[in-house]
Protein backbone atom coordinates (compact mmCIF):
# COMPACT_ATOMS: atom_id res chain seq x y z
CA UNK A 1 0.00 0.00 0.00
CA UNK A 2 2.77 2.38 0.99
CA UNK A 3 4.76 1.76 -2.16
CA UNK A 4 1.69 2.23 -4.30
CA UNK A 5 0.94 5.62 -2.73
CA UNK A 6 4.53 6.69 -3.35
CA UNK A 7 4.31 5.53 -6.97
CA UNK A 8 1.12 7.51 -7.45
CA UNK A 9 2.96 10.68 -6.50
CA UNK A 10 5.45 10.26 -9.32
CA UNK A 11 4.19 12.38 -12.26
CA UNK A 12 3.12 10.36 -15.24
CA UNK A 13 3.15 7.11 -13.33
CA UNK A 14 -0.25 5.55 -13.40
CA UNK A 15 -0.91 2.64 -11.09
CA UNK A 16 -2.10 -0.39 -13.03
CA UNK A 17 -5.32 -0.86 -11.09
CA UNK A 18 -6.59 2.60 -11.97
CA UNK A 19 -5.86 2.24 -15.66
CA UNK A 20 -7.97 0.41 -18.19
CA UNK A 21 -6.10 -2.72 -19.16
CA UNK A 22 -4.34 -1.98 -22.45
CA UNK A 23 -5.21 -5.42 -23.79
CA UNK A 24 -8.85 -4.34 -24.07
CA UNK A 25 -7.93 -2.79 -27.42
CA UNK A 26 -7.52 -6.34 -28.75
CA UNK A 27 -11.10 -7.13 -27.69
CA UNK A 28 -12.34 -3.94 -29.29
CA UNK A 29 -10.37 -4.78 -32.42
CA UNK A 30 -11.84 -8.26 -32.81
CA UNK A 31 -15.37 -6.98 -32.19
CA UNK A 32 -14.75 -4.28 -34.82
CA UNK A 33 -13.68 -6.92 -37.33
CA UNK A 34 -16.85 -8.94 -36.68
CA UNK A 35 -19.03 -5.85 -37.09
CA UNK A 36 -17.14 -4.73 -40.16
CA UNK A 37 -17.56 -8.13 -41.81
CA UNK A 38 -21.26 -8.27 -40.90
CA UNK A 39 -22.02 -4.81 -42.26
CA UNK A 40 -19.67 -4.70 -45.25
CA UNK A 41 -20.62 -8.18 -46.48
CA UNK A 42 -23.96 -9.07 -44.88
CA UNK A 43 -24.06 -12.01 -47.22
CA UNK A 44 -22.70 -14.38 -45.96
CA UNK A 45 -21.38 -12.94 -42.66
CA UNK A 46 -24.57 -11.42 -41.27
CA UNK A 47 -26.43 -14.59 -42.36
CA UNK A 48 -23.92 -16.76 -40.51
CA UNK A 49 -24.27 -14.63 -37.40
CA UNK A 50 -28.05 -14.88 -37.44
CA UNK A 51 -27.98 -18.60 -38.17
CA UNK A 52 -25.64 -19.49 -35.27
CA UNK A 53 -27.05 -16.97 -32.77
CA UNK A 54 -29.30 -19.55 -31.10
CA UNK A 55 -26.26 -21.84 -30.89
CA UNK A 56 -24.37 -19.01 -29.22
CA UNK A 57 -27.06 -18.86 -26.53
CA UNK A 58 -26.70 -22.64 -26.04
CA UNK A 59 -22.90 -22.37 -25.82
CA UNK A 60 -23.14 -19.66 -23.18
CA UNK A 61 -25.83 -21.52 -21.22
CA UNK A 62 -23.96 -24.83 -21.26
CA UNK A 63 -20.77 -23.07 -20.15
CA UNK A 64 -22.39 -21.07 -17.36
CA UNK A 65 -24.44 -23.95 -15.94
CA UNK A 66 -21.50 -26.37 -16.08
CA UNK A 67 -19.22 -23.73 -14.54
CA UNK A 68 -21.48 -23.09 -11.55
CA UNK A 69 -21.86 -26.84 -10.95
CA UNK A 70 -18.10 -27.23 -11.35
CA UNK A 71 -17.47 -24.62 -8.67
CA UNK A 72 -19.62 -26.53 -6.19
CA UNK A 73 -18.57 -30.08 -7.13
CA UNK A 74 -14.91 -29.03 -7.28
CA UNK A 75 -15.04 -27.72 -3.72
CA UNK A 76 -16.66 -30.93 -2.50
CA UNK A 77 -13.95 -32.98 -4.25
CA UNK A 78 -11.18 -30.76 -2.87
CA UNK A 79 -12.46 -31.11 0.70
CA UNK A 80 -12.74 -34.85 0.05
CA UNK A 81 -9.09 -35.04 -0.99
CA UNK A 82 -8.07 -33.14 2.14
CA UNK A 83 -10.33 -35.23 4.36
CA UNK A 84 -8.91 -37.05 7.36
CA UNK A 85 -11.11 -40.04 6.57
CA UNK A 86 -9.08 -42.44 4.45
CA UNK A 87 -11.96 -43.84 2.44
CA UNK A 88 -13.22 -40.42 1.34
CA UNK A 89 -9.71 -39.33 0.42
CA UNK A 90 -9.13 -42.54 -1.54
CA UNK A 91 -12.47 -42.30 -3.35
CA UNK A 92 -12.03 -38.66 -4.43
CA UNK A 93 -8.43 -39.28 -5.51
CA UNK A 94 -9.56 -42.12 -7.77
CA UNK A 95 -12.29 -39.88 -9.21
CA UNK A 96 -9.86 -37.02 -9.91
CA UNK A 97 -7.38 -39.36 -11.58
CA UNK A 98 -10.07 -40.88 -13.82
CA UNK A 99 -11.63 -37.56 -14.76
CA UNK A 100 -8.27 -36.03 -15.61
CA UNK A 101 -6.89 -39.12 -17.31
CA UNK A 102 -9.67 -39.76 -19.84
CA UNK A 103 -10.06 -37.33 -22.78
CA UNK A 104 -13.03 -35.01 -22.35
CA UNK A 105 -14.44 -36.00 -25.75
CA UNK A 106 -14.41 -39.67 -24.73
CA UNK A 107 -16.12 -38.76 -21.46
CA UNK A 108 -18.83 -36.81 -23.29
CA UNK A 109 -19.40 -39.75 -25.65
CA UNK A 110 -19.65 -42.07 -22.66
CA UNK A 111 -22.23 -39.93 -20.85
CA UNK A 112 -24.37 -39.50 -23.95
CA UNK A 113 -24.18 -42.96 -25.58
CA UNK A 114 -23.07 -45.42 -22.91
CA UNK A 115 -24.47 -44.08 -19.65
CA UNK A 116 -28.17 -44.33 -20.71
CA UNK A 117 -27.61 -47.97 -21.71
CA UNK A 118 -26.14 -48.65 -18.31
CA UNK A 119 -29.19 -47.04 -16.67
CA UNK A 120 -31.55 -49.09 -18.89
CA UNK A 121 -29.75 -52.31 -18.04
CA UNK A 122 -29.96 -51.41 -14.35
CA UNK A 123 -33.70 -50.70 -14.82
CA UNK A 124 -34.20 -54.13 -16.36
CA UNK A 125 -32.25 -55.66 -13.51
CA UNK A 126 -34.50 -54.17 -10.84
CA UNK A 127 -37.54 -54.29 -13.21
CA UNK A 128 -38.29 -50.61 -12.85
CA UNK A 129 -40.08 -49.34 -15.96
CA UNK A 130 -39.07 -45.62 -15.96
CA UNK A 131 -35.40 -46.60 -15.80
CA UNK A 132 -35.79 -49.21 -18.56
CA UNK A 133 -37.12 -46.50 -20.86
CA UNK A 134 -34.52 -43.97 -19.82
CA UNK A 135 -33.41 -41.75 -22.69
CA UNK A 136 -30.51 -39.35 -22.65
CA UNK A 137 -31.25 -35.66 -22.65
CA UNK A 138 -28.36 -34.27 -24.73
CA UNK A 139 -28.20 -30.98 -22.86
CA UNK A 140 -28.25 -32.65 -19.42
CA UNK A 141 -25.68 -35.27 -20.43
CA UNK A 142 -23.39 -32.60 -21.89
CA UNK A 143 -23.60 -30.62 -18.64
CA UNK A 144 -22.90 -33.75 -16.58
CA UNK A 145 -19.96 -34.67 -18.81
CA UNK A 146 -18.38 -31.21 -18.65
CA UNK A 147 -18.96 -30.93 -14.90
CA UNK A 148 -17.61 -34.41 -14.16
CA UNK A 149 -14.38 -33.61 -15.95
CA UNK A 150 -13.91 -29.98 -14.96
CA UNK A 151 -14.78 -30.48 -11.28
CA UNK A 152 -11.71 -32.71 -11.06
CA UNK A 153 -9.47 -29.97 -12.44
CA UNK A 154 -11.22 -27.40 -10.28
CA UNK A 155 -10.70 -29.52 -7.16
CA UNK A 156 -6.95 -29.36 -7.78
CA UNK A 157 -7.18 -25.57 -8.05
CA UNK A 158 -9.10 -25.38 -4.76
CA UNK A 159 -6.74 -27.82 -3.09
CA UNK A 160 -3.70 -25.79 -4.08
CA UNK A 161 -5.43 -22.66 -2.80
CA UNK A 162 -6.37 -24.21 0.53
CA UNK A 163 -2.89 -25.67 1.00
CA UNK A 164 -1.29 -22.31 0.22
CA UNK A 165 -2.75 -20.88 3.44
CA UNK A 166 -0.13 -21.19 6.22
CA UNK A 167 -0.73 -23.98 8.73
CA UNK A 168 -0.66 -21.45 11.56
CA UNK A 169 -3.99 -20.03 10.36
CA UNK A 170 -5.74 -23.32 10.95
CA UNK A 171 -3.94 -23.82 14.26
CA UNK A 172 -4.98 -20.37 15.46
CA UNK A 173 -8.59 -21.02 14.48
CA UNK A 174 -8.64 -24.46 16.08
CA UNK A 175 -6.96 -23.19 19.25
CA UNK A 176 -9.87 -20.77 19.61
CA UNK A 177 -12.19 -23.75 19.70
CA UNK A 178 -13.42 -23.66 16.11
CA UNK A 179 -14.31 -26.98 14.52
CA UNK A 180 -12.64 -28.08 11.29
CA UNK A 181 -15.67 -26.86 9.32
CA UNK A 182 -15.82 -23.49 11.08
CA UNK A 183 -12.11 -22.91 10.52
CA UNK A 184 -12.53 -23.78 6.82
CA UNK A 185 -15.53 -21.53 6.35
CA UNK A 186 -14.47 -18.46 8.32
CA UNK A 187 -10.68 -18.52 8.14
CA UNK A 188 -9.21 -20.73 5.40
CA UNK A 189 -11.62 -20.45 2.46
CA UNK A 190 -12.01 -16.63 2.57
CA UNK A 191 -8.24 -16.38 2.27
CA UNK A 192 -7.96 -19.14 -0.33
CA UNK A 193 -10.51 -17.41 -2.58
CA UNK A 194 -8.06 -14.63 -3.38
CA UNK A 195 -5.40 -17.14 -4.33
CA UNK A 196 -7.63 -19.26 -6.54
CA UNK A 197 -9.58 -16.55 -8.39
CA UNK A 198 -7.11 -16.25 -11.31
CA UNK A 199 -6.78 -20.02 -11.93
CA UNK A 200 -10.56 -20.43 -11.55
CA UNK A 201 -10.96 -17.77 -14.23
CA UNK A 202 -8.62 -19.70 -16.48
CA UNK A 203 -10.66 -22.86 -15.92
CA UNK A 204 -13.73 -20.89 -17.02
CA UNK A 205 -12.03 -19.93 -20.28
CA UNK A 206 -10.96 -23.53 -20.91
CA UNK A 207 -14.49 -24.69 -20.19
CA UNK A 208 -15.91 -22.14 -22.61
CA UNK A 209 -13.66 -23.44 -25.38
CA UNK A 210 -14.16 -27.11 -24.53
CA UNK A 211 -17.92 -26.62 -24.56
CA UNK A 212 -17.59 -26.80 -28.37
CA UNK A 213 -17.04 -30.57 -27.91
CA UNK A 214 -20.68 -30.99 -26.89
CA UNK A 215 -21.58 -30.42 -30.56
CA UNK A 216 -20.59 -34.08 -31.04
CA UNK A 217 -23.29 -35.31 -28.67
CA UNK A 218 -26.38 -33.71 -30.24
CA UNK A 219 -26.30 -30.37 -28.48
CA UNK A 220 -27.03 -27.56 -30.92
CA UNK A 221 -24.31 -25.24 -29.69
CA UNK A 222 -22.57 -22.67 -31.84
CA UNK A 223 -20.07 -25.14 -33.27
CA UNK A 224 -22.82 -27.56 -34.28
CA UNK A 225 -24.86 -24.76 -35.82
CA UNK A 226 -21.74 -23.75 -37.74
CA UNK A 227 -21.44 -27.25 -39.16
CA UNK A 228 -25.11 -27.18 -40.14
CA UNK A 229 -24.66 -23.84 -41.89
CA UNK A 230 -21.60 -25.08 -43.72
CA UNK A 231 -23.40 -28.22 -44.85
CA UNK A 232 -26.27 -26.18 -46.27
CA UNK A 233 -24.25 -23.39 -47.89
CA UNK A 234 -20.84 -24.85 -48.73
CA UNK A 235 -18.86 -21.81 -47.61
CA UNK A 236 -16.48 -23.28 -45.02
CA UNK A 237 -13.93 -20.47 -44.96
CA UNK A 238 -16.41 -17.70 -44.15
CA UNK A 239 -18.34 -19.91 -41.70
CA UNK A 240 -15.38 -20.97 -39.59
CA UNK A 241 -13.75 -17.54 -39.66
CA UNK A 242 -16.96 -16.10 -38.23
CA UNK A 243 -17.35 -18.86 -35.59
CA UNK A 244 -13.70 -18.56 -34.59
CA UNK A 245 -14.04 -14.77 -34.22
CA UNK A 246 -17.08 -15.10 -31.97
CA UNK A 247 -15.28 -17.62 -29.71
CA UNK A 248 -12.30 -15.31 -29.69
CA UNK A 249 -14.40 -12.34 -28.56
CA UNK A 250 -15.81 -14.40 -25.68
CA UNK A 251 -12.47 -15.78 -24.51
CA UNK A 252 -10.69 -12.44 -24.82
CA UNK A 253 -13.40 -10.68 -22.83
CA UNK A 254 -13.24 -13.44 -20.19
CA UNK A 255 -9.46 -13.17 -20.00
CA UNK A 256 -9.68 -9.41 -19.47
CA UNK A 257 -12.26 -9.86 -16.72
CA UNK A 258 -10.02 -12.46 -15.03
CA UNK A 259 -7.04 -10.10 -15.27
CA UNK A 260 -9.14 -7.30 -13.79
CA UNK A 261 -10.28 -9.46 -10.87
CA UNK A 262 -6.70 -10.59 -10.34
CA UNK A 263 -5.44 -7.01 -10.09
CA UNK A 264 -8.31 -6.00 -7.87
CA UNK A 265 -7.69 -8.79 -5.36
CA UNK A 266 -3.97 -8.06 -5.38
CA UNK A 267 -4.40 -4.37 -4.59
CA UNK A 268 -6.93 -5.23 -1.91
CA UNK A 269 -4.53 -7.66 -0.26
CA UNK A 270 -3.21 -6.24 2.95
CA UNK B 1 -3.10 -21.59 45.82
CA UNK B 2 -5.53 -24.34 45.05
CA UNK B 3 -4.39 -27.90 45.65
CA UNK B 4 -6.04 -29.32 42.53
CA UNK B 5 -3.84 -28.82 39.44
CA UNK B 6 -5.67 -27.23 36.50
CA UNK B 7 -3.23 -28.88 34.10
CA UNK B 8 -2.08 -32.38 34.93
CA UNK B 9 0.45 -33.95 32.59
CA UNK B 10 1.64 -37.46 33.23
CA UNK B 11 4.37 -39.45 31.54
CA UNK B 12 3.88 -37.70 28.19
CA UNK B 13 5.59 -39.20 25.15
CA UNK B 14 5.66 -37.82 21.63
CA UNK B 15 7.69 -38.92 18.61
CA UNK B 16 8.22 -37.21 15.28
CA UNK B 17 9.24 -40.17 13.19
CA UNK B 18 12.26 -41.77 14.85
CA UNK B 19 13.13 -38.73 17.01
CA UNK B 20 11.56 -38.41 20.42
CA UNK B 21 10.29 -34.88 21.12
CA UNK B 22 8.88 -35.70 24.54
CA UNK B 23 10.33 -38.52 26.57
CA UNK B 24 8.15 -38.89 29.64
CA UNK B 25 7.14 -35.46 30.91
CA UNK B 26 5.27 -34.94 34.18
CA UNK B 27 4.03 -31.45 34.96
CA UNK B 28 1.30 -30.01 37.16
CA UNK B 29 0.17 -26.42 36.87
CA UNK B 30 -2.06 -24.94 39.55
CA UNK B 31 -4.72 -22.27 39.09
CA UNK B 32 -3.24 -18.79 39.07
CA UNK B 33 0.27 -20.09 38.60
CA UNK B 34 2.69 -18.71 36.01
CA UNK B 35 5.11 -21.32 34.70
CA UNK B 36 7.95 -20.40 32.38
CA UNK B 37 9.53 -23.18 30.33
CA UNK B 38 13.08 -22.65 29.11
CA UNK B 39 15.49 -24.94 27.32
CA UNK B 40 17.63 -25.29 24.22
CA UNK B 41 15.98 -25.42 20.81
CA UNK B 42 14.63 -28.85 20.04
CA UNK B 43 14.22 -29.67 23.71
CA UNK B 44 10.47 -30.24 23.32
CA UNK B 45 9.16 -27.11 25.06
CA UNK B 46 6.87 -26.02 22.22
CA UNK B 47 5.72 -29.58 21.64
CA UNK B 48 4.79 -29.87 25.32
CA UNK B 49 2.82 -26.62 25.12
CA UNK B 50 1.05 -27.72 21.95
CA UNK B 51 0.04 -30.99 23.61
CA UNK B 52 -1.87 -29.06 26.27
CA UNK B 53 -4.52 -28.00 23.75
CA UNK B 54 -3.90 -30.98 21.50
CA UNK B 55 -2.58 -29.04 18.51
CA UNK B 56 -0.09 -31.87 18.69
CA UNK B 57 -1.23 -35.43 19.27
CA UNK B 58 0.79 -37.33 21.83
CA UNK B 59 1.74 -40.99 21.63
CA UNK B 60 1.51 -42.02 25.26
CA UNK B 61 0.72 -40.56 28.64
CA UNK B 62 -2.16 -38.33 29.67
CA UNK B 63 -3.10 -34.68 29.73
CA UNK B 64 -5.99 -33.53 31.92
CA UNK B 65 -7.02 -29.90 31.65
CA UNK B 66 -9.55 -28.44 34.08
CA UNK B 67 -10.62 -31.97 35.02
CA UNK B 68 -11.25 -32.99 31.39
CA UNK B 69 -8.93 -35.61 29.85
CA UNK B 70 -7.89 -34.86 26.26
CA UNK B 71 -9.30 -37.84 24.44
CA UNK B 72 -12.26 -37.39 22.11
CA UNK B 73 -12.99 -34.64 19.62
CA UNK B 74 -15.71 -33.05 21.78
CA UNK B 75 -13.35 -32.91 24.73
CA UNK B 76 -10.69 -31.24 22.66
CA UNK B 77 -12.96 -28.48 21.39
CA UNK B 78 -14.30 -27.95 24.91
CA UNK B 79 -10.76 -27.64 26.22
CA UNK B 80 -9.65 -25.36 23.43
CA UNK B 81 -12.28 -22.76 24.30
CA UNK B 82 -10.91 -22.70 27.86
CA UNK B 83 -7.25 -22.57 26.83
CA UNK B 84 -6.01 -19.50 24.96
CA UNK B 85 -2.92 -19.80 22.81
CA UNK B 86 -0.50 -17.16 21.60
CA UNK B 87 1.92 -18.12 18.82
CA UNK B 88 5.44 -17.05 17.98
CA UNK B 89 4.34 -15.87 14.52
CA UNK B 90 1.08 -14.25 15.80
CA UNK B 91 -1.08 -16.12 13.26
CA UNK B 92 -3.59 -13.30 13.08
CA UNK B 93 -6.20 -13.72 10.38
CA UNK B 94 -4.95 -11.37 7.63
CA UNK B 95 -8.33 -10.99 5.92
CA UNK B 96 -9.98 -9.63 9.08
CA UNK B 97 -9.46 -6.35 10.94
CA UNK B 98 -8.00 -6.31 14.45
CA UNK B 99 -11.53 -6.05 15.82
CA UNK B 100 -12.85 -8.90 13.65
CA UNK B 101 -9.88 -11.06 14.63
CA UNK B 102 -11.08 -10.76 18.21
CA UNK B 103 -14.80 -11.14 17.51
CA UNK B 104 -14.85 -14.03 15.02
CA UNK B 105 -14.42 -16.89 17.49
CA UNK B 106 -16.73 -15.22 20.02
CA UNK B 107 -19.46 -15.19 17.39
CA UNK B 108 -18.74 -18.57 15.80
CA UNK B 109 -17.79 -20.61 18.86
CA UNK B 110 -19.34 -18.79 21.82
CA UNK B 111 -22.41 -17.72 19.78
CA UNK B 112 -22.27 -14.21 21.19
CA UNK B 113 -24.17 -11.41 19.48
CA UNK B 114 -22.23 -9.01 17.29
CA UNK B 115 -22.79 -6.17 19.76
CA UNK B 116 -21.54 -8.22 22.72
CA UNK B 117 -18.53 -9.49 20.79
CA UNK B 118 -17.61 -5.98 19.65
CA UNK B 119 -17.91 -4.64 23.17
CA UNK B 120 -15.62 -7.35 24.53
CA UNK B 121 -13.17 -6.81 21.69
CA UNK B 122 -12.96 -3.05 22.15
CA UNK B 123 -12.44 -3.45 25.89
CA UNK B 124 -9.63 -5.94 25.25
CA UNK B 125 -7.98 -3.72 22.63
CA UNK B 126 -8.00 -0.94 25.22
CA UNK B 127 -6.52 -3.33 27.75
CA UNK B 128 -3.61 -4.28 25.47
CA UNK B 129 -3.09 -0.60 24.71
CA UNK B 130 -4.16 -0.24 21.07
CA UNK B 131 -7.83 0.83 21.09
CA UNK B 132 -7.22 3.06 18.06
CA UNK B 133 -6.19 0.13 15.84
CA UNK B 134 -9.52 -1.70 15.87
CA UNK B 135 -10.18 -1.15 12.17
CA UNK B 136 -6.65 -1.82 10.96
CA UNK B 137 -5.76 -5.06 9.24
CA UNK B 138 -2.87 -7.13 10.66
CA UNK B 139 -0.65 -6.14 7.74
CA UNK B 140 -0.93 -2.51 8.83
CA UNK B 141 0.23 -3.21 12.40
CA UNK B 142 3.72 -3.57 13.81
CA UNK B 143 4.82 -6.96 15.14
CA UNK B 144 4.30 -5.87 18.72
CA UNK B 145 0.82 -4.58 17.95
CA UNK B 146 -0.04 -7.80 16.10
CA UNK B 147 1.04 -9.91 19.04
CA UNK B 148 -1.04 -7.77 21.40
CA UNK B 149 -4.08 -8.26 19.15
CA UNK B 150 -3.34 -12.00 19.22
CA UNK B 151 -3.34 -11.93 23.03
CA UNK B 152 -6.63 -10.02 23.01
CA UNK B 153 -8.05 -12.55 20.55
CA UNK B 154 -7.25 -15.40 22.92
CA UNK B 155 -8.53 -13.51 25.98
CA UNK B 156 -11.86 -12.81 24.27
CA UNK B 157 -12.84 -16.44 24.83
CA UNK B 158 -12.46 -15.93 28.60
CA UNK B 159 -9.93 -18.72 28.90
CA UNK B 160 -8.93 -20.18 32.23
CA UNK B 161 -5.42 -20.85 30.98
CA UNK B 162 -3.18 -18.96 28.56
CA UNK B 163 -0.38 -20.67 26.64
CA UNK B 164 2.39 -18.56 25.13
CA UNK B 165 4.68 -20.20 22.58
CA UNK B 166 7.77 -17.98 22.32
CA UNK B 167 5.58 -14.87 22.04
CA UNK B 168 8.44 -12.40 21.65
CA UNK B 169 10.90 -14.43 19.56
CA UNK B 170 9.68 -13.03 16.23
CA UNK B 171 9.68 -9.42 17.43
CA UNK B 172 12.15 -6.63 16.87
CA UNK B 173 13.92 -5.82 20.16
CA UNK B 174 12.15 -2.50 20.68
CA UNK B 175 8.74 -4.21 20.58
CA UNK B 176 9.41 -7.00 23.05
CA UNK B 177 8.67 -4.95 26.15
CA UNK B 178 5.19 -3.84 25.06
CA UNK B 179 4.16 -7.48 24.71
CA UNK B 180 5.83 -8.52 27.96
CA UNK B 181 4.04 -5.68 29.74
CA UNK B 182 0.68 -7.07 28.67
CA UNK B 183 1.74 -10.53 29.83
CA UNK B 184 2.94 -9.15 33.18
CA UNK B 185 -0.37 -7.43 33.67
CA UNK B 186 -2.17 -10.71 32.95
CA UNK B 187 0.02 -12.55 35.42
CA UNK B 188 -0.75 -9.97 38.11
CA UNK B 189 -4.46 -10.41 37.47
CA UNK B 190 -4.07 -14.05 38.41
CA UNK B 191 -4.27 -15.70 34.98
CA UNK B 192 -2.90 -19.22 34.84
CA UNK B 193 -0.09 -19.04 32.31
CA UNK B 194 2.36 -21.46 30.72
CA UNK B 195 5.01 -19.53 28.83
CA UNK B 196 7.77 -20.86 26.60
CA UNK B 197 10.22 -17.99 26.53
CA UNK B 198 13.81 -17.05 27.15
CA UNK B 199 12.90 -13.63 28.52
CA UNK B 200 14.65 -13.94 31.86
CA UNK B 201 13.41 -10.53 32.99
CA UNK B 202 9.83 -11.64 32.51
CA UNK B 203 10.48 -14.99 34.17
CA UNK B 204 11.98 -13.33 37.25
CA UNK B 205 9.23 -10.73 37.48
CA UNK B 206 6.19 -12.88 36.79
CA UNK B 207 6.90 -16.59 37.06
CA UNK B 208 6.10 -18.66 40.12
CA UNK B 209 8.10 -21.48 38.69
CA UNK B 210 10.68 -21.98 35.96
CA UNK B 211 11.10 -25.31 34.24
CA UNK B 212 14.17 -26.33 32.26
CA UNK B 213 13.64 -28.89 29.53
CA UNK B 214 16.26 -30.73 27.54
CA UNK B 215 15.96 -33.67 25.15
CA UNK B 216 12.29 -34.16 25.84
CA UNK B 217 12.41 -34.30 29.63
CA UNK B 218 12.16 -31.83 32.47
CA UNK B 219 15.69 -31.50 33.86
CA UNK B 220 15.07 -29.15 36.71
CA UNK B 221 12.38 -26.87 38.06
CA UNK B 222 11.97 -24.34 40.81
CA UNK B 223 11.41 -20.67 41.57
CA UNK B 224 13.05 -18.64 38.78
CA UNK B 225 15.56 -16.87 41.02
CA UNK B 226 16.82 -20.13 42.46
CA UNK B 227 16.83 -21.97 39.12
CA UNK B 228 18.63 -19.17 37.27
CA UNK B 229 21.07 -18.17 40.03
CA UNK B 230 21.81 -21.49 41.70
CA UNK B 231 21.18 -24.27 39.20
CA UNK B 232 22.02 -27.69 40.51
CA UNK B 233 22.02 -29.70 37.32
CA UNK B 234 24.93 -29.62 34.87
CA UNK B 235 22.64 -29.26 31.86
CA UNK B 236 20.91 -26.28 33.45
CA UNK B 237 24.24 -24.61 34.11
CA UNK B 238 25.46 -25.21 30.58
CA UNK B 239 22.22 -23.89 29.08
CA UNK B 240 22.11 -20.82 31.29
CA UNK B 241 25.74 -19.98 30.56
CA UNK B 242 24.82 -19.84 26.88
CA UNK B 243 21.85 -17.51 27.18
CA UNK B 244 22.98 -15.33 30.11
CA UNK B 245 26.02 -13.81 28.48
Amino acid sequence: MQIQKKLEQIPGHEVASHRIDSWWWLVVGVIAIVMLLATARPDPYWRILRFVSDGLVVTISVTLVAFVLTLVAGLVAALGRLSKIGFIRWFTTIYVEIARGVPLLVQLLFWYFAFPSVIQAFGRLIQYRPLERYLANPFAMAIIGLTFCYAAYMSEVYRAGIQSIPKGQNEAARSLGMTHGQAMRHIILPQAVKVILPPVGNEFISLLKDSSLVSIVAVADMTRRGREFMAANFIPVETWIMIALIYLVMTLVSARVVAWIERKTQTEAH
Amino acid sequence: MNNQPIIHIENLHKHFGPTAALNGVDLDVYPGEVVVIVGPSGSGKSTLLRCINRLEKFDAGSVVVDGIPLTTAENINAIRTEVGMVFQSFNLFPHLTALENITIAQKVVRKRSKADANETALALLAKVGIPEKSHNFPGQLSGGQQQRVAIARALAMNPKIMLFDEPTSALDPEMIQEVLDVMLQLAREGMTMVVVSHEMGFARAAADRAVLMDEGVIVEEGPPDILFNHPTHERTKSFLSKILV
